[in-house]
């Protein structure tokens, strides 16, 4: 068991009662409640600030992220859960005015450090986005090329196929390999994305809003998709479904937006961050409860 | 944040609340009738409660498929999910109420017309009545405003209930030798259980109460380790 730590943020407290497998809950004789994690924190962010051009995005954002569990980033739009998710793999590196204060700890090593190689950074933390985006290529094609691309070992053919199974299309596609991968269903391209980012041997996978486009059924596979592969991998997922967050994540990070101290520019603020039972059945905080709740957009 | 939303969901579930707290309502007139029956031998109305019985369950299986359709098109979390709970229990406690009264009722015509009735029992048997009558209109208030010490309080109600179940029970052991005024008095045994199960039931809305407003079920009283702190967590 790690350090006590405790798991929220800005409304700072958790109520006991309710446990998830891997977290302790226990009151304090102050009355103050503690979470202790009997999981490593794959991602531990302190005071993580995202910004554009200067205007912080999101703000000051502290919380670990758990290995083996599935994370979801909830809030209203424009609160920064985009942005943040983001910020784990440095895919904001991307975007020439963008800057990160504040430090992202994967596994102890700063993601932003001098030495590190942002490539290898998305080699160990996949991302799958809202649309499928799969290449203009065949199924085959697409599964392999990021290995080719780095230059893995082993066996093309097993690699293909092991990230197909892992993502639960082999039996779709197998007898299909060579077609092109636009001719697949949007929920298959999803899926093949996933497949895409399983094959260079991941350690994270992030999800923005991965089922935003797709129908109830292809929702279904890939929410029991994420419950296969969190046994193997950490997932981190940005969703505006509030019942997709409740059905598959173990923890909930609660985001809203707020004004600055001019009133000039919106940010987002980390709420509330605790198992995703407590979120939605007792929620500490009032403005936790009344956006899962519906109440406020 | 943007303005509030919702707004149908809000007053389906305000009015789920209401119709859920109207059943105390019913309860109280059934209570009423089954007291008068008992203190007046009246068979004719005892079975007027018995019948009345119907109009309790009915607002069950009302309130009930109501929230089965809330709970599947709205998914109500949070507060709203466990006020659903909460409601669920306190519709199971007003059926439950229901049938006391209609055992009550179900007891008067054993007794007879005109039986060898002990009027210390009577009156006894009144004033538990009465007390469980302030006790359902208490847990209703405290349900309606939240007030988890107003529903606290239940339990310092329901002790006197409690002993003058017990006392109701000394009386009848001491009633004497006469084989028809011991047979009445056991009935009567008989009616203060169903009342002081009454007495109960507004506990455990008191419970519910709690539960709403903190989010952890907690007994009030602790039945099977009477005296010893309450157990907390979940239900």
């Amino acid at each position: 068991m790690t350090e006590p730590e405790q798991t929220s943020s800005e409304s700072g407290r958790t109520a006991p009662g309710i446990n998830l497998s891997g977290t302790i809950q226990e009151t304090q004789g102050t009355g103050k409640v503690k979470t202790y994690s009997t999981r490593e924190a794959v991602f531990k962010l302190e005071n993580v600030t995202a910004s554009y051009a200067g205007k912080p995005a999101v703000s000051d954002v502290t919380m670990d992220v758990y290995t083996h569990a599935i994370t979801a980033l909830i809030g209203p739009s424009g609160c920064g859960k985009s942005t943040l998710i983001r910020c784990l793999n440095r895919m904001n590196d991307l975007i020439p005015t963008a800057s990160v204060d504040g430090r992202v700890l994967y596994h102890g090593e700063d993601v932003y450090g001098p030495q590190v190689d942002p490539v290898e950074v998305r080699k160990r933390i996949g991302m799958v986005f809202q649309k499928p985006n799969p290449f203009p290529k065949s199924i085959y094609d697409n599964i392999a090329f990021g290995p080719r691309v780095l230059g893995m070992d082993g066996n093309m053919d097993e690699i293909v196929e092991t990230a197909l199974r892992d993502a639960a299309l082999w039996d779709e596609v197998k007898d299909r390999l060579e077609t092109n991968a636009f001719g697949m269903s949007g929920g298959q391209q999803q899926r093949l994305c996933i497949a895409r980012a399983l094959a260079v041997e991941p350690d994270v996978i992030l999800m923005d809003e991965p089922c935003s486009a797709l129908d109830p059924i292809s929702t279904g596979k890939i929410e029991d998709l994420m419950l296969e592969l969190k046994q193997r991998y950490s997932i981190v997922i940005v969703t505006h479904n509030m019942q997709q967050a409740a059905r598959v994540s173990d923890m909930t990070a609660f985001l809203i937006v707020k004004l600055d101290a001019e009133e000039k520019h919106r940010q987002g603020k980390l709420v509330e961050y605790d198992v995703t039972e407590k979120i939605f059945t007792n929620p500490a905080d009032r403005r936790t409860e009344d956006y899962v709740s519906g109440k406020v957009g | 944040m943007p303005d509030h939303v919702r707004g149908q969901y809000q007053e389906d579930l305000a009015t789920l609340e209401r119709r859920a707290l109207e059943g105390l309502d019913l309860v109280l007139v059934q209570l009423d009738k089954a007291t008068e029956a008992v203190e007046q031998q009246d068979t004719e109305l005892a079975e007027l409660v018995i019948a009345s019985d119907d109009v309790v369950d009915g607002r069950y299986l009302e309130v009930h498929q109501s929230i089965l359709t809330l709970l599947a098109t709205q998914a109500p979390v949070a507060t709203d999910l466990r006020l659903i709970s909460a409601l669920l229990h306190l519709m199971k406690c007003i059926e439950r109420m229901g049938d006391q009264c209609v055992n009550v009722a179900k007891l008067i015509p054993i007794a007879g017309h005109e039986p060898p009735a002990d009027e210390r029992i009577l009156r006894d048997i009144g004033t538990m009545c009465r007390q469980v009558r302030t006790q359902i209109i208490q847990a209703k208030r405290a349900f309606e405003s939240r007030d988890v010490e107003m529903a606290r309080d239940l339990v310092r109600r329901d002790d006197v209930v409690d002993n003058l179940n017990k006392q109701i029970f000394r009386i009848a052991l001491e009633v004497g030798d006469d084989a028809d005024r011991r047979e009445w008095a056991m009935t009567m045994i008989l009616v203060a259980r169903a009342i002081e199960r009454i007495g109960d039931n507004t506990v455990d809305i008191g419970e519910q109460v709690a539960f709403i407003v903190t989010g952890l079920f907690r007994e009030f009283q602790d039945a099977s380790h009477p005296g010893e702190p309450v157990s907390s967590g979940q239900p």
